[in-house]
């Protein structure tokens, strides 16, 4: 492929997830807009599988500070106010353009979009489509994309940015046949989600593995907070091909119970205030320490139990929980779950400013991939309302960028061509290998976490990223192009997880102890990028 | 860990002329679904399997393959010994990937009316039903009328629906749905069963979106006779020849020996004035097996060929004239044996009264077993039969006793939803296809239990077609006639 021959648009947005098919959508106000998506647009990544909630709000009795404050709390006061205060301000505004385009959220008899309570929150500030709300979104911004003019590229999977100079001038990628495919743009939003795929044990989809943040490293854009990873503490355990798949919170909310091997409600000796109820970090920590010492299931998991609960309100509470588990064969009117903690959300990401600019120029960010937003620990329904707010802002905010002259760089084109003709020269296929990243990931870099056990987790992920991965064919390189963006990305992981000192929200350090808490902290942000690394100091710089 | 062996359909258009099955052994752990059996043979075996996933929890449609010929989500479906796994019935692209976007792009789309409009708990509590479509296009795979003529298919009418629920959508687009093929559903209900989110399509959708046309005046003039017929003479076709209910002699028909339960008769129309001989048939084989029938002369048609095509204005008066007809005589089950009528009865109507079809009426006795006839014989199912009202086995068992059955594919012979009439030409496409099922199987006759199905279906083979009941009678006549050529022979024992 030659430089002259490619696609050239005023706005690029690489991801169809919530936040990269809402800035598609705002973009497309200022000028042409081309989305590139991995999987076909709205059938990838993890906005359609969010089953709880979106977080606005929405009634008088609640306020914007109630909200800020929740998250600031639920975030270990890691997260950056000014985005927060961004998040909970225009929440309501993005649900209000959700529903003009037809989304259908619940509502109550009194004609109002219908909330629940969800952990960490002071007030019932989550809206939801029954338990498919995510699914709802996506639905609903796929339909209205339509009506845009926004170029669609499907099945396309970005590899790397292109640059001219220090500016991000648009993307390589490799389409389905693993040919590549080059795109220019004005601007360059990221919208490629999370990546806990990078753990044995994930709630993600198959996309969530990091591309972003290893697309953004390799460009040269700075990372903060990458150590902050959310274990969601139920997840399944059986069928073993399927662990990991996410129990909503809503079973405890309902009053589900949890149990170990021995029978005993373990969450006395850990909350015994808010029991099952109490913030996932810590439920998390509880599961994972009843199964180290020996009191789990043969699986490794603990009970959930909900057996006690009338059927009826089984039924009519938890159709999807009960209609996934009785596909896997447990009817859990009649006998409890096995579930034990999974990897869920990744909080770090590109540092991102109030118009969700990244660190380079020309470079935007916004929905998982980007971080600051949720700190050390997300709030469940957070996340969502995090896509339609950034995702516009991003949007917006590149659209309005000037109109460049771009030049590439043939160099880099070379470059990649040569990259990618190695994997097809190459001996050890990518599927042999991820398992082995993703179980020292889990054990080096999991839910508790010391120095040793940390550098032997880099370690192996440094020695795997080195391996010489080969493509069975052309169709096959987009998947070779993903295991080496894992090992990056979990490189990332467990160099900033290693550069905080302090046990601080969803990151455990046990060789370390420490005076302070969250609140009175020393520490801010980690950050890394090529160039730099390190932690900063609270109220100041590095 | 155990090895399973399971086939795939392999195929790379741009390098084969025809796909090929492939057959794997994996390893599998327990519980594995169809997508965990291809990501085995992708790692283990041939990592150029295309395939598709994302999700890998029935929340992204992007997996539907077809296991032993039925579409279903491969990331939900238990991985098996032995399934023969093949991509929708969509243009192939490699291996499973088939073209899903063509049909996705083609779905309609919410237009938003220029001033916000407020939305009710009502509203959405009506659309929340067709809501949780992941396009994963199963449905597609299975629609008749697809195959043989112009029709965008049932997600699009899903989407039809959802959209004239909504009060936001500016446009009445019901031109819209019927260019694109809104009378062409023949209601066989093969896409809500396929659906892995359960959305019932042709109830809730096609029906609805039909009675909004004729609130329109856009009802098929073909479809508007019948209902003019049903409104004159409470029966949906014209009377040409003495019907059942004035031939069969008496209110209630007592069995031969003891009694072994009661029914009221449903007859329904086509029985009643084209079959005749068929429901007189059917009331031998019950007196037979010691079940009194009570048959109520003033009870008129269902109203399916109503429902079918949207046209509701009098339903209500039909629906009370059958239930009191049954009632008064405190009659506790009524039997029906048109596949249709039994489908209406059962799912349009909220009796006081159980309603069973004939088959399970004679399997619930337990029947007196015929001789066995010297022909080979295929079976029909009727959509409203097996998918309307979920039967399947029974009317086997009942005609295995008689016959040897050969099976055949179960597909729509194509004259139901007021396709027949409305749309002749797609009919006979699909009657052709049924007839050329059945040439298939080399069977000697074509049993089915449906009377529109028996009709259509005569019109496509040259094999006798015949319902159940006749097929019993047969086989107690024979029975009969084999017991007496005995007592003839031996005149002296
Ligand atoms: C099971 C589950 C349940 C959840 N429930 C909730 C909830 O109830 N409430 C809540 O607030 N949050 C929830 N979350 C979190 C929330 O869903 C996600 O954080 C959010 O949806 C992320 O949106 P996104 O647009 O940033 O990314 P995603 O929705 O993950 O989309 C990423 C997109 O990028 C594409 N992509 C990735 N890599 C590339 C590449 N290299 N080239 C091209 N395209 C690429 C993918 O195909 C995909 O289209 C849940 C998460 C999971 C996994
Ligand atoms: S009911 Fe049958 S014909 Fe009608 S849309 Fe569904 S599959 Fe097609
Ligand atoms: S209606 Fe059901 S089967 Fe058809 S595309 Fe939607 S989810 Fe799939
Ligand atoms: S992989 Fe998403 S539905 Fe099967």
């Amino acid at each position: 492929m030659r430089a002259d021959d490619c696609v050239d648009c005023h706005v690029l947005v690489i991801g169809s997830g919530g936040a990269g098919v809402r800035a598609a959508i705002e973009a497309s106000g200022y000028g042409d807009v081309v989305i590139v998506s991995k999987t076909i647009v709205g059938k990838g990544g993890c906005t359609p599988m969010a089953e709880g909630g979106y977080n606005a709000v929405l009634r008088e009795q609640d306020s914007c500070g109630i909200h800020f404050e929740d998250t600031m709390k639920g975030g270990a006061f890691l997260n950056d106010p000014s985005l927060v205060e961004i998040l909970v301000k225009e929440s309501a505004d993005r649900m209000a353009d959700l529903i003009h385009w037809g989304a259908v959220f619940d509502f109550t008899e009194d004609n109002e979009i219908a909330q629940r309570p969800f952990g960490g929150q002071r007030f019932p500030r989550t809206c939801y489509a029954g338990d498919r709300t995510g699914h709802e979104m996506m639905t609903t911004l796929i339909d209205h994309l339509s009506s845009t003019p926004v170029v669609q590229m499907n099945e396309v999977a970005v590899i790397d940015l292109i640059k001219d100079g220090d500016a991000v001038i648009g993307a390589i990628a490799l389409d389905e046949k693993g040919e590549m495919v080059m795109i220019k743009a004005d601007s360059t939003i990221l919208a490629t989600g999370g990546g806990t795929r990078i753990f044995d044990i994930s709630t993600n989809s198959a996309s969530g593995t990091g591309d972003g943040f290893a697309i953004g490293y390799r460009a040269g854009a700075e990372l903060i907070d990458m150590e902050m990873v959310q274990f969601h503490p139920t997840g399944a355990v059986y069928p073993y091909d399927a662990r990991g798949r996410l129990v909503t919170e809503a079973v405890r909310g309902e009053g589900g119970i949890l149990k170990n091997m021995l029978g005993e409600r373990f969450m006395t000796k850990y909350d015994p205030e808010r029991m099952e109820l109490s913030t996932r970090d810590v439920v998390a920590r509880a599961i994972a320490t009843e199964v180290l010492n020996g009191r789990g299931t043969k699986n490794g998991g603990v009970y959930l139990d909900v057996t006690h609960l009338p059927r009826e309100q089984i039924e009519a509470k938890l159709p999807v929980m009960l209609e996934q588990f009785l596909k896997f064969g447990v009817d859990i009117r009649n006998e409890p779950m096995e579930v034990a903690p999974t990897a869920h959300h990744v909080m770090g990401g590109l540092r991102i400013t109030p118009r969700c600019e990244s660190t380079l120029r020309g470079l935007f960010a916004c929905g998982e991939v980007a971080g600051g937003v949720h700190g050390a620990n997300r709030l469940g329904g957070n996340a969502l309302a995090d896509t339609q707010v950034f995702g516009k802002r991003a949007g917006e905010a590149a659209g309005k960028a000037e109109k460049r002259t771009k030049r590439i760089d043939e160099q880099q084109i070379v470059g990649e061509h040569e990259h990618l003709i190695r994997f097809l020269e190459g001996s050890v296929s990518p599927a042999a290998v991820t398992g082995d990243l993703q179980r020292a990931m889990w054990n080096g870099a999991g839910i508790f976490r010391n120095a040793t056990d940390l550098r032997a987790a880099l370690a192996k992920v440094m020695h795997l990223a080195r391996s010489d991965i080969r493509a069975a064919s052309a169709r096959n390189l987009p998947e070779c192009c993903t295991f080496q963006n894992m090992c990056l990305t979990a490189t990332l992981v467990c160099k900033s997880a290693l550069l905080r000192p302090e046990s601080r929200g969803a990151h455990v350090r046990t060789d370390i102890c420490h005076a302070w808490d969250a609140q009175t902290s020393p520490f801010s942000h980690t950050y890394i990028s090529k160039s730099h690394e390190g932690i900063m100091r609270r109220g100041g710089t590095a | 860990m155990k090895k399973i062996s399971v086939k795939v359909l392999r195929f790379d258009p741009e390098k084969e002329r025809d796909p090929h099955l492939e057959t794997y052994l994996i390893p599998v752990n327990d519980g594995a679904r169809v997508l965990h059996a291809l990501h085995a043979i992708h790692d283990g075996i041939d990592s150029t399997l295309a395939y598709r996933y994302c999700c890998g929890s029935g929340q992204c449609g992007s997996c539907a393959v077809r296991v032993d010929g039925e579409p279903v989500l491969a990331c939900m479906e238990e991985a098996r010994e032995g399934i023969v796994i093949e991509p929708l019935k969509l243009p192939v692209k490699k291996d499973l990937v088939v073209d899903l976007l063509p049909m996705i792009n083609a779905l309609p789309h919410l237009e938003p009316a220029g001033e916000p409009v407020m939305l009710s708990k009502q509203d959405i509590d009506a659309i929340k039903p067709l809501r949780s479509c992941i396009e994963c296009l199963a449905c597609l795979s299975v629609c008749p009328a697809m195959d043989v003529t112009k029709f965008l298919g049932p997600t699009a009418m899903r989407q039809e629906m959802r959209l004239a629920l909504d009060p936001r959508n500016k446009a009445n687009r019901i031109t819209e749905a019927i260019r694109e093929g809104l009378f062409t559903c023949t209601t066989c209900q093969a896409c809500w069963k396929a659906c892995p989110k359960d959305i019932e399509i042709p109830g809730k959708a096609i029906e609805k979106l039909r009675a909004i046309a004729n609130r329109n005046g856009l009802t098929l003039p073909r479809h508007q006779e019948v209902a003019t017929l049903i409104k004159e003479t409470g029966r949906s076709v014209p009377k040409t020849e003495p019907t059942f209910l004035e031939l069969v002699p008496a209110e209630v028909i007592e069995p031969y020996g003891e009694v072994k339960g009661t029914v009221g008769f449903f007859v329904g129309c086509m029985y009643n004035m084209r079959l005749p001989k068929t429901a007189l048939d059917a009331i031998e084989v019950l007196r037979r097996n010691g079940i009194r029938v009570i048959i109520p002369k003033e009870q008129v048609c269902c109203g399916s060929p109503l429902i079918r095509t949207g046209q509701l204005s009098f339903l209500d008066t039909l629906k009370r004239r059958n239930i009191d007809s049954f009632v008064f005589r405190g009659i506790d089950t009524v039997m029906t044996m048109c596949a249709g009528c039994g489908s209406t009865l059962k799912n349009d109507y909220r009796t006081p009264f159980k309603v069973k079809d004939i088959s399970e009426v004679l399997a619930g006795c337990g029947i007196e077993p015929p001789a066995r006839l010297p022909v080979k014989a295929t079976y029909h199912d009727p959509c409203h039969l097996l998918r309307g009202q979920g039967i399947r086995d029974l009317p086997r068992q009942l005609v295995c006793q008689v016959i040897d059955l050969i099976e055949m594919p179960s597909i729509c012979c194509g004259s139901g939803g007021g396709v027949r009439s409305g749309n002749p030409e797609e009919a006979a496409a699909l009657g052709k296809r049924r007839g050329g099922e059945i040439q298939k199987t080399g069977a000697d006759i074509v049993i089915s239990s449906c009377p529109f199905c028996e009709f259509h279906i005569a019109g496509y083979t040259d094999k006798p077609v015949k319902n159940i009941a006749s097929v019993l009678l047969e086989g107690y006549t024979e029975k009969d006639r084999r017991k007496g050529a005995k007592a003839v022979s031996r005149p002296n024992e």
